[in-house]
């Protein structure tokens, strides 16, 4: 490549660096830029006078707290009830033939093409009825509806690369089925495991429709719908609802940074 | 396998729970949203009666169902072009210059697995009309007379929309394509110069036909969910200004949970749904992805 080429590469990739960082840069900047400097064009593009006062009204003068515990107990509750589905149905997928296996695999990745909108509404009436509205039961229930499907689609893939040999040697030396899929196969399909975990948590935390509409207690708003509420009323105080956005994402920056690869493997697969 | 007992009682036991989690979770609930959509059924009037085709009648008959369907159309084929853009140039130039540079890459899938609400907020201070950086930049620099009001004009707010979809879901078209580019063989690219090639004809003979399925693939799926895309669109626009914004998934919305009518939405839901049904048939048809692999992914 001659010098000219490679400088023009360079600029190039330069000002697409920039377009994707600089969102990042400006939510964190602008998270511990003090209030009254932030509405006081020009604004600067470095500065040095770092506050954590947008973090402090956050956290002592918001529900932010509150919010953030429901979107935890919605995510745990996601991860253990799609491990426990997503591994046994992938198990079963790979290991057994049976008649309605086709149907089975089409009907999973058929739905989570399923638009949420069209799930959500009629949640809606169904939980309403139910009194299942503005619970963790519900709110959970409505979760796996958008991660399970994925999980158990990647659960199936893994468990086709755990190799049957493995478990067929624990079979000739006596142990029973369950006993060679508890020590021998599972231990194997750990990486899949995590990965079902990753992704059963990133589309919990991230969802705003299911929430949204089925969380209408203001007590029960997980952190995208009380983020959102945040905005609602004028005179918004960005410098506090980008501190709020700078710690939504920290779990997001954890996975990606810390856990990549686990994360790869399912991306050709989320919405 | 011992017996067929044995047999049965795993087969069962193993995808009983799954069945069961995506019957209430998923079949369920569209199997009613599907029966809901041949009765009147309003928030107020717990009681159902049934009338036929009329909900579609009325929808398809409704010039707002078929505005919302031209706009789901632009947000669709404008966002998903912009993502396959960007990630296209986005994969060319890492490929080339940072090969595994893994802080990049990183950088580079962030934005599509942040919550939307994050990006939502970021882009509405980012463009905001008063204070937003980008109509600063944007005056100081002459480009414009006055401050561009880009998620509350007119004219502006759908290509608003449009980039910040670009934005965040550009990455997941970056890193298939850069999947994708680092397993050219690179004697391909020899082969190419040797009978004198120069890199634009190598990139027309070589790379874009290594990228054609992978590109398909990102239409397809992204143009799927771009198409039932709510939450972006909602967060930053509620479907303004005067509806300039409202696709489909929000048309549907507006009619379940604003004007309570639960039958007429779900006849728009299904609408929807047609869509979705044709673009999954294609994909199920080209990729089959439900067929079984050996080894690898």
């Amino acid at each position: 490549m001659s010098r000219v080429q490679s400088l023009a590469t360079f600029a190039l990739l330069l000002v697409v660096l920039i377009v994707v960082a600089f969102p990042f840069y400006w939510m964190v900047l602008s998270s511990f830029t003090p209030r009254e400097a932030l509405f006081q064009p020009p604004y600067r593009f470095f500065r040095l006078d770092f506050s954590l006062g947008n973090y402090r009204e956050l956290l002592f003068a918001t529900e932010f707290v509150r919010f953030f515990f429901n979107s935890l107990i919605a995510a745990v509750g996601a991860i253990v009830l799609n491990v426990i589905a997503a591994t046994l149905a992938g198990y079963g997928l790979t290991r057994f033939a049976f008649a309605g296996k086709k149907p089975f695999a089409f009907g999973t990745l058929f739905s989570y093409m399923f638009p949420p909108m069209l799930m959500a509404i009629p949640l809606y009436i169904l939980f309403s009825a139910l009194q299942m509205r503005n619970t963790y039961t519900g709110l959970i229930l409505a979760h796996m509806a958008i991660s399970l499907p994925l999980n158990i689609w990647l659960m199936w893939q893994y468990f086709q690369i755990v190799p049957l040999s493995l478990e067929e040697a624990a079979w000739t030396s006596g142990a029973s089925r369950l006993a060679a899929l508890r020590q021998v196969c599972l231990p194997s399909a750990r990486p899949g495991v995590l990965s079902v975990a990753i992704f059963s948590f990133a589309l919990s935390w991230n969802d705003f429709t299911f929430a949204f509409i089925l969380q209408t207690d203001r007590h029960m708003f997980t952190l995208p719908v009380g983020l959102a509420s945040f905005v609602e009323q004028t005179g918004v105080h960005w410098g506090m609802v980008m501190a709020a956005a700078v710690l939504v994402s920290v779990p997001t920056f954890l996975l990606v940074f810390f856990l990549q690869r686990y994360l790869l493997s399912g991306l050709r697969a989320t919405g | 396998m011992k017996s067929r007992t044995e047999h049965h009682a795993w087969v069962l036991g193993t995808t009983a729970p799954a069945l069961l989690f995506l019957a209430v979770v998923a079949y369920l609930p569209i199997a009613y949203a599907v029966a809901l959509s041949f009765f009147k059924k309003t928030a107020f009037n717990p009681a159902m009666k049934w009338v036929g085709l009329d909900n579609y009648r009325f929808v398809l008959e409704e010039p707002e169902l078929w505005s919302a369907f031209g706009r789901s159309i632009v947000f669709t084929l404008g966002s998903v072009g912009l993502q396959l853009a960007l990630g296209l140039a986005a994969a060319l130039l890492l490929n080339r210059a940072f090969a595994g540079l893994n802080v990049i890459r990183s950088l580079f899938v962030l934005p599509y697995l942040l919550p939307s609400i994050v990006v939502a907020l970021v882009f509405q201070w980012l463009l905001s009309q008063e204070y937003g950086v980008i109509n600063q930049v944007l005056m100081q620099t002459g480009a414009v007379s006055r401050p561009i009001n880009f998620f509350g004009g007119l004219s502006t707010a759908m290509w608003s929309v449009v980039g910040m979809a670009g934005w965040q879901y550009g990455s997941f078209a970056t890193l298939l394509i850069l999947a994708r580019l680092q397993a050219i063989s690179p004697k391909l690219y020899e082969a190419a110069a040797v009978s004198g090639a120069g890199p634009l004809r190598a990139f027309w003979d070589v790379t874009l036909p290594a990228l054609r399925t992978t590109l398909l693939v990102i239409a397809l799926l992204r143009g799927i969910w771009m198409f039932n895309k709510f939450d972006s669109i909602w967060l930053v626009t509620h479907g303004g200004p005067l509806k300039a914004t409202e696709t489909l998934p929000l048309y549907a919305y507006r009619l379940a949970f604003e004007e309570f009518d639960f039958g007429l939405a779900a006849a728009a839901c299904s609408v929807m749904f047609m869509v979705l049904l044709v673009g999954a048939v294609v994909y199920f048809k080209l990729f089959d992805p439900t067929r079984e692999i050996e080894v690898g992914r």
